[in-house]
């Protein structure tokens, strides 16, 4: 067969490793991030209601994006990236 | 996905939570993003009919698999 | 095996191309090298020029890998600075392509050619607009779709999780009917010289036929297109949203000729399409509605006939004319809605 073209783009993203994991949630910046789907907010209270009751997180940190559309804004990814150890986004549906 | 894979990215180990029927597209962004061992946390759909206790329901089926996700075993 | 004659191996590419599932279901032209030379000689840019990154997987489309689309597509060479532009427009952050790529909902780019460009090319902007049969709308709004596939990655059913789709997911592309409208074409509107050719991007559903043969006023046509325009979305989703109206050149002519000016289209339907407050609650099933203390300062939130509009501006209704000179028929489409994180119309300029 001749040459034939591939209309596909490589994917821009060369594979990358998983960051580390904690050893637990004890004394440690939880972020919330809640991508602002209707409802989401609900599953979001709930996360935080077990969080502190079955751990002794140092802090939570609850971030909405202001649209599920787009990524979050440079600004809450930035805040979140500083000062949390862990994070929790939801709920895309 | 884009949220999620750049705070893994960023070492910060992350747990994204999405309804099953985004299993696959997930999976496909996941990849596309060049993370394709970031899996999501799959939540019963769907979400918008349900009242907030439902909702609430929810989040505590898959809370455990959120610790899991994040510190790497069960707790 | 090999095939030996090139018509068998015509075939064998188009099944390739099937398997590789890069195709929208139709058989594609095999983009082979001579077939690329020809597009590639109709740009002056160069094939490794990214022209835009195409959202969801912000794939880089560079002028070949938009060629290839093209060729699949079956556009002719001379459609290539087009469908250039019209990626453009698409990656242009007001389209918010990466929201509606992804969407549940219906809508999906449609293509709007504007200028010289429209008769250089046979772009079909007259009856049966929204129809087959032309090369240019077909294939140009075609490859624009393979590279949102392609390129952008939204495959249906993984990433594109359109809960319906529609068929203008296979092609959505017109030509204005400048010369059937009696008011200024979308590219002047948004500060072009009328010889400057130009695509716009508009996200929307499926065109909605409303006929109105009788009325001779404005008023009256309007009034029937507004009580369709009405359950765009849902029936109780107000005060949201943007929406389409291409009106057929008759109904254009005739508003004209009632002394109606394209703004005064869209005032009339902002002011006239609306319905009552109690009518658009929430109900008590959970179905969607208007809520309350969602309202705007200027709507008395407290009065449940206080009459709620169904688009929050006039400039959330876009006014082109095309179609057939026959017929008094307009078509209206709902859009992915306005404002901050839904999706507006972008024009670019169509560079040969």
């Amino acid at each position: 067969m001749p040459k034939l073209y591939d209309p596909t783009a490589a994917p821009k993203q060369a594979g990358a490793a998983l960051a580390a994991r904690l050893p637990d949630l004890h004394d440690k910046t939880v972020g919330l991030l809640d991508i602002s789907k209707a409802k989401g907010n609900f599953f979001l209270d709930r996360v935080e209601e077990i969080l502190t009751a079955q751990f002794q997180p140092r802090a939570i940190i609850r971030r909405m994006k202001p649209t599920f559309a787009r990524p979050a804004p440079e600004d809450i990814r930035r805040e979140l990236a500083q000062d949390c150890d862990v994070l929790i986004e939801a709920l895309a549906d | 996905m884009h949220d999620g894979i750049f705070f893994e990215k960023a070492g910060i180990p992350s747990a994204v939570c999405a309804t099953t029927e985004f299993s696959n597209a997930a999976l496909a962004q996941a990849k596309a993003l060049g993370l394709p061992d970031f899996k999501v946390i799959l939540v019963e759909h769907p979400i918008q009919p349900l009242t907030a206790e439902e909702v609430y329901g929810r989040a505590e089926a898959v809370f455990g698999q959120m610790v899991e996700k994040v510190t790497g075993r069960l707790q | 095996m090999p095939h030996d004659t090139p018509l068998n191996a015509e075939l064998d590419a188009i099944e390739y191309y099937f398997e590789q599932g890069v195709t929208d279901g139709l058989p594609v032209v095999p983009p082979t090298e001579e077939r690329m030379q020809s597009m590639l000689a109709a740009t002056s840019r160069a094939a490794d020029e990214v022209v835009a990154l195409v959202p969801p997987n912000f794939g880089a489309a560079s002028v070949e890998k938009i060629a290839v689309n093209a060729v699949m597509a079956g556009c002719k060479p001379a459609f290539l600075p087009v469908v250039i532009a019209g990626v453009r427009a698409m990656c242009d952050d007001r389209v918010n392509l990466h929201g509606v790529q992804g969407t549940t909902h219906t809508a999906t780019p449609l293509f709007i050619v504007n200028g010289p460009v429209r008769q250089q090319l046979d772009i079909n902007c007259a009856a049966g607009v929204f129809g087959s049969g032309w090369r240019a709308n077909a294939t140009i709004g075609r490859a624009l779709r393979l590279i949102m596939m392609n390129i952008g990655g939204a495959l249906p059913g993984e990433i594109d999780k359109s809960t319906m789709g529609h068929p203008g997911k296979y092609t959505y592309c017109i030509g204005e009917y400048e010369e059937q409208n009696p008011w200024a074409p979308l590219h002047i509107e948004h500060g072009y010289a009328p010889e400057q050719s130009t695509i716009s991007v508009y996200c929307c559903d499926a065109p909605q036929c409303v006929s109105n043969h009788g009325s001779r006023t404005a008023r009256g046509i309007l009034d029937t297109l507004g009580a369709s325009m009405a359950v765009g979305w849902s029936d109780t989703t107000y005060l949201a949203g943007n929406y389409i109206v291409v009106l057929g050149p008759e109904h254009a002519n005739s508003m004209a000729a009632d002394g109606m000016s394209k703004q005064d289209v869209k005032r009339y339907l902002y002011e006239n399409v609306r319905r009552p407050l109690h009518e658009l609650l929430p109900g008590p099933d959970g179905r969607e509605g208007v809520k309350r203390d969602n309202l705007p300062g200027w709507l008395n939130a407290a009065d449940d006939f206080s009459l709620i509009p169904k688009v929050s501006s006039p400039d959330g209704i876009i006014v082109v004319v095309a179609g057939g000179t026959a017929g008094r028929f307009s078509v209206h489409m709902c859009g992915w809605g306005g404002g901050a994180g839904r999706s507006e119309l972008a024009t670019v300029p169509i560079e040969t």
